[in-house]
């Protein structure tokens, strides 16, 4: 099975390249990018063969691509791939608006491909640990949740992600939907209201908002938090990370998607390094085995969109000073 | 000279106050019973006396230490600034704004000090890092988080299990984190919370609140923590630089099983001295002429205003908008 990747404007791309040629039975072509200088850098740190269009990539006979382009460039990549019978995993979030992320979702139905969303958090053993405690009733009915993905300006990688047409906005857009994604996920059911207050303290060399605070409201009384700020320093020893805390009437369990790292102090400075599982890999060979038909997507284009409009939510009531309904 | 206390209240506060008077020179010479047990058995162990009413306590003491029922502060504040006689009170100020303000008009009015005991203003770690932050270590404060997560004492006729009296988790445990929010980051135009409705809830809350400078902070109040926790931890992002203390106490090691169903619970200090004792020795420097009082009585009433919005905004769903005094 042959796999490309759309674009490398996201930071991911970088690391799904060694994922792709380690996935039993995937053989990577290479990737496509419109920007000549951006795609010759990341083809030469992978030596890997460059595109310069969707088109091209295609031609050299996809079963399956990943889309890393920046947010707004997701539906024509999309629409491309589909045309061509190409499955889809997309980088999250999903699009800068909800019509473009349905679009996505319905051009993948109505060809008969797969999409699933980037959220790898669906793959961290841990994670999935919390999903089964609470299932299990571990801690007796969830009362409240606090999750917090923080990192980095993202910028250093790209500076779209601070670009509000490209990206769709700053924080809010970049670090709401994992968590949105996960807390649904151990939920089973929607929010119904969405809560946001945003600031731009961080970082005020960007254009868009660096700060923010989420609140989700769901049917049953449980509520949950996301600080989706970009509010790790330059020389925090790694770029962020996702901890997220669940509350219950017997009991509390508190998880760092990334705990499992070797503290390490040389000369130049203190970083963690990751030894955990790598949930990219899990993601990636997941959907490998989806599209060779061995099992159903973990996570669909719908969680894509769903994640996508709690974040847009997010703008709204920020842009209001009140909670919205979603 | 050794100032003359006169404790109201004999609960784990008046207690606590007793043991920081006695480390700061003065001395508990009088303690309210009106036939109260614990007050005779407090009395006794502090070797004063019993005053039989407020009027003939007021009429022996120097100070007078209030550390009864929220909802008992006011006429107890009322008559001791008739008098002249100063007033240290427990947190919070009153059970309302209204009545938390009209505690600081009338002793204005009076000229009498009223010092408000917010603990947490005098834990090392807590003022420590406000002071880096007023050195411009981390620069402009962009998103605090603060958290306090302790278990429900469980005893017959406990009155801060009233929600009529106490205000319930937000007005008797979140107000210490609001006040440092106020104290750290400035005053608070706007707030949002929620709080858990299920039975099987102690108490729990999350809030976040929007500074007059821009800054956000996320609170959590719990009382829904496994019994023997007592958990705090403080973030705060600055432009410039990330503040954060970890949990004063390695969670994972306590050992519920030593710890009473009825305790009341304190934050666990590791210090040569306890910040109560700090607190009291404070009190008693500002009561002698010799510093200025590091909690304001305004600062107290601001915190339960800051509460009463909380409250608010968990009542009726809406965030709320704050006017700020002075």
């Amino acid at each position: 099975m042959r796999a490309g990747i759309f674009g490398v404007g996201h930071v991911h791309s970088e690391s799904y390249a060694g994922n792709l040629r380690n996935s039993p039975g995937v053989e990577f072509v290479g990737a496509s990018d419109s920007d000549p200088a951006m795609l010759a850098g990341w083809a030469a740190r992978h030596d890997a063969a460059g595109y310069s269009s969707d088109e091209e990539l295609i031609a050299e006979g996809v079963d399956f691509g990943i889309v890393c382009s920046p947010t707004n460039a997701h539906l024509p990549t999309v629409e491309r791939m589909a045309a061509a019978g190409v499955h889809v995993l997309c980088e999250k979030p999903l699009a800068t608006n909800v019509a473009d992320a349905r679009r996505i979702v319905e051009v993948c139905e109505q060809a008969g491909v797969k999409l699933m969303t980037a959220f790898p958090m669906r793959f961290s053993p841990s994670l999935t640990s919390g999903a089964d405690w609470i299932e299990q009733g571990r801690i007796g009915d969830v009362l409240a949740i606090t999750g917090t993905n923080r990192g980095h300006l993202p910028t250093d990688y790209a500076p779209w992600f601070a670009d509000k047409e490209l990206a769709g906005g700053g924080a809010v857009m970049d670090h709401t939907v994992h968590l949105a994604d996960i807390i649904r996920w151990w939920l089973g059911i929607e929010p119904e209201e969405v809560f946001a207050e945003t600031n731009h303290v961080l970082h005020p060399q960007v254009d868009v908002e660096t700060g923010g605070l989420v609140t989700l409201g769901f049917s049953d009384g449980v509520f949950a938090t996301i600080d989706c700020s970009w509010s790790r320093p330059h020389n925090f020893p790694t770029w962020g990370g996702l901890e997220i805390e669940v509350v219950g009437t017997e009991g509390v369990f508190t998880i760092d998607a990334f705990a499992q790292r070797f503290d390490l102090w040389s000369q130049g400075g203190t970083s963690w390094v990751d030894w955990g599982s790598d949930t990219n890999q899990l993601m990636i060979d997941h959907f490998a085995g989806a599209v060779r038909g061995e099992h159903d997507l973990f996570v669909t284009g719908e969680d894509g969109l769903r994640a996508t409009e709690i974040a847009l939510a997010a703008y709204r009531s920020a842009e209001a000073g009140q909670p919205v309904a979603i | 000279m050794t100032l003359g206390i006169g404790l109201v209240g004999a609960g784990n506060m008046a207690a606590t106050h007793a043991t920081g008077w006695e480390e700061a020179g003065d001395r508990v010479t009088h303690v309210l019973g009106t036939g109260s047990r614990r007050a005779a058995d407090l009395a006794s162990n502090l070797d004063a006396d019993v005053a039989t009413s407020y009027g003939e306590l007021l009429a022996a003491v120097d100070v007078v230490d209030i550390c009864s029922p929220t909802d008992t502060h006011l006429d107890y504040i009322r008559q001791a600034a008739a008098v002249g006689v100063p007033i240290v009170c427990e947190k919070p100020l009153g059970r309302t704004p209204a009545e938390a303000w009209e505690a600081v008009a009338v002793c204005e009015t009076a000229q009498v000090p009223l010092l408000i005991a917010h603990v947490v203003r005098f834990f090392p770690d807590y003022a420590g890092a406000r002071q880096r932050v007023l050195a411009g270590d981390i620069g402009q404060v962009a998103v605090m988080r603060l958290d306090r997560s302790t278990h429900f004492p469980m005893r017959e006729g406990l009155w801060f299990s009233d929600h009529a009296r106490s205000g319930g988790v937000v007005l008797d445990l979140m107000i210490h984190d609001i006040d440092y929010a106020r104290w750290v980051a400035g005053e608070v135009t706007r707030v949002y919370a929620r709080q858990a409705q299920a039975a099987g809830s102690g108490g729990h809350a999350l809030a976040t609140l929007r500074h007059a400078g821009g800054a956000l902070t996320h609170i959590q109040a719990s009382w829904d923590f496994p019994r023997g926790s007592f958990r705090t931890s403080l973030e705060i992002a600055g432009a410039d630089g990330l503040l954060t203390i970890h949990a004063s106490e390695p969670f994972a090691s306590i050992d519920s099983s030593d710890v009473e169903e009825s305790e009341i619970p304190q934050p666990p200090t590791t210090l040569a001295e306890s910040p109560y004792v700090t607190q009291m020795r404070h009190f008693s420097a500002v009561l002698h002429g010799t510093a200025e009082p590091i909690v304001s009585a305004s600062d107290g009433a601001a915190a339960v205003a800051i509460c009463d919005a909380v409250a608010r905004s968990i009542e009726t769903g809406a965030a709320i908008e704050l006017e700020v005094a002075g």
